[in-house]
């Protein structure tokens, strides 16, 4: 598969459900539409229980474990469905072609194995089990890890959450993979470190041109580290563009967003405040799902299905019919 | 009457002994004026939670010690005697954690209300269904278990639990670090409102977005010690020392970059 115009990842009308024996399949995300373009990082935003999580899992495909199914919609990834992936497809794909950075860098780590121990296991991944220690001591030097001979021998109870993070990025790494994805991968940790982990994210971006997806709710993050974002609500995308589109939103959920973000506002005024809370998955509304919380709502709003994207993928998107009415904000 | 509503003189904590003597907080001292939000800003393991378990009488300091209104806090074993206790409260970190899974938001806060004010049932609910509809909880979700609940709702329940001894210094330990933006907004608009009503905050956090926005003095930790202290506005356009600028530097989004253009022009 040539690398020229198909993007790397392409999240087509994707429908995440639980089945459940007696009650009815509970949806979790409708619809999700964005692509990943290669070596692109792109951010994925939005409120706790918008989705973002289960979106990464298609993509590294441990929905069905966690008992989620796509209902409809397809993952493409280098043109090839994951929706309908068998494990044994998965076994080729997961820890190979995508990697995969979990959210807790302190429970990510296996307890019981020495760092050495945890990235043979992912070197002998790749099928190539020569040089294996050689090999653990560069991906530890690729993610800035000093002192690598020590830290090979430690258990991840030795060492700091900025450490424990940059080994999980290594083990990600072992088998150069096309895509890489970080769920809130500095969460917990100090700001310091968190710059440090960005850095090296970019830098691995750039020297090995893999694509990154980072997950994260911290928008001023975001804003800085990456090329393209996708922000979600309540189960659905809303608005994709560039980092640049995004500084003037299209969509009135990004525009509140942004606006109660810390950084940018005056030290002791009024911050804005996104109203009510996200609705909770099962008591989604007609229409729009941010209607209730939104100060533009009009009629049509609340009538039939979730608006989809408007505009064509790649260029500026947002889901809100009613962006004429955004000037009011 | 004592200069200081809240004061830290000289204040050490030490744990365990020998080799594996850990000195979390070296010799600091602090001062808190009544109404006054101040912050103490810091990375894990510089010893800021520890301060701030000191200041709240949860850990007796193994040397110095800590001032209410000119009295000192901790007699012996027990912390904060009489009617000083209320007035200092504290809201955790977790806010799952530090709520009782079994009892409805609503229930948490009347419990505290009823210790505190040794009230009737009925009167201690209405109290709390008060600070919790002051907090941004309507009677809908106020009798709400904390499972049901948003992590910046269980937040908010924290706090109006907190509020219910009539605190005069709220003592809150990295309070918006586990919510998400929008409920941060939330919770940070509450607090300033707190503050216009005279009540003093000591904000503990690692973010200096939350600590530029809410406090007016800052102290910064580093291994225990206090590196740099002074005007937060001043330390946050002018840092001293190599160890703030480079917290500033680190902060994702604007308030970073201009940080770092500094610290690579030096």
């Amino acid at each position: 598969m040539s690398a020229s115009n198909t993007p790397l990842i392409q999240v087509r009308d994707v429908v995440i459900g639980i089945p459940h024996k007696r009650r009815p399949t509970l949806t979790i995300v409708n619809k999700a539409n964005f692509d990943i373009n290669y070596g692109e990082m792109v951010g994925i935003v939005g409120e706790s229980g918008s989705g973002k999580t289960m979106i990464c899992r298609t993509m590294i495909g441990t929905l069905e474990r966690r008992g989620g199914k796509i209902l409809s919609g397809d993952v493409l990834f280098e043109g090839e469905s994951l929706a309908r992936a068998s494990e044994s497809d998965w076994k080729k794909l997961r820890g190979k072609s995508i990697g995969y950075v979990p959210q807790s860098a302190l429970a990510g780590p296996n307890p019981v194995l020495t760092i050495e121990a945890q990235l043979a296991e992912a070197l002998r991944n790749t099928g190539d089990t020569k040089n294996i220690k050689s090999r653990s001591k560069e991906l530890l030097e690729l993610v800035k890890i000093r002192r690598v001979d020590t830290v090979l021998k430690q258990y991840p109870y030795q060492l700091s959450g900025g450490m424990r993070q940059r080994v999980m990025i290594a083990c990600a790494l072992a088998t150069s993979p096309k895509l890489l994805i970080a769920d809130e991968p500095t969460t917990g940790l100090d700001v310091t470190v968190q710059s440090q982990i960005m850095d090296l994210l970019k830098e691995i971006r750039s020297t090995m041109g893999t694509a990154i997806v980072l997950i994260s709710h911290d928008l001023a993050l975001i804003d800085e580290v990456c090329d393209r974002v996708v922000v979600m609500h309540a189960g659905a995308t809303v608005e994709v563009g560039s980092v640049k589109e995004l500084v003037k939103p299209r969509h009135p959920y990004t525009i509140a967003l942004n606006s109660s973000r810390i950084d940018i506002a005056q030290p002791g005024s009024e911050l804005v405040t996104i109203k009510g809370n996200a609705p909770s998955v099962g008591e989604w509304n007609p229409g729009c799902r941010f209607a209730d919380r939104c100060s533009i709502v009009q009629a049509d709003c609340r009538t039939g299905e979730h608006p989809e994207l408007i505009g064509a993928s790649g260029t500026h998107q947002t889901a809100c019919i009613h962006t004429e009415l955004l000037e009011r904000i | 009457m004592a200069d200081f509503l809240l004061e830290a003189k000289n204040v050490s904590v030490t744990f365990g002994s020998g080799s594996t003597k850990v000195e979390a907080v070296k010799n600091v001292s602090l001062t808190l004026r009544a109404g006054e939000p101040i912050g103490i800003v810091g990375e894990s393991g510089s010893g800021k939670s520890t301060l701030a378990r000191v200041l709240a009488g949860l850990q007796v300091p193994t040397e110095g010690e800590i001032l209410f209104n000119g009295e000192s806090v901790y007699k012996g074993s027990k912390a904060y005697t009489g009617e000083a206790r209320r007035q200092v409260q504290m809201v955790f970190q977790d806010p799952y954690g530090s709520l009782n899974p079994q009892l409805t938001g609503l229930n948490a806060v009347a419990e505290a209300v009823r210790i505190h004010d040794k009230t009737s049932k009925e009167l201690s609910e209405e109290r709390a269904l008060q600070l919790l509809r002051r907090m941004g909880i309507a009677e809908l979700d106020a009798i709400k278990k904390p499972r049901q609940l948003s992590g910046g709702q269980r937040q908010r329940v924290s706090v109006a639990r907190a509020l219910s001894a009539s605190p005069t210094v709220l003592l809150a330990d990295e309070p918006t670090s586990a919510i998400d933006q929008s409920a941060q907004a939330q919770l940070l608009n509450l607090f300033r409102g707190l503050l216009d009503e005279g009540l003093a905050i000591v904000l503990v956090s690692h973010d200096l977005g939350v600590i530029r926005y809410l406090t007016k003095r800052v102290y910064v930790m580093k291994d225990g010690v206090f590196v740099e202290s002074g005007v937060t506005e001043e330390i946050f356009n002018d840092p001293r020392e190599e160890y703030t600028k480079l917290l500033l530097a680190s902060i994702p989004g604007d308030l970073g970059v201009a940080a770092r253009q500094k610290l690579n022009k030096s």
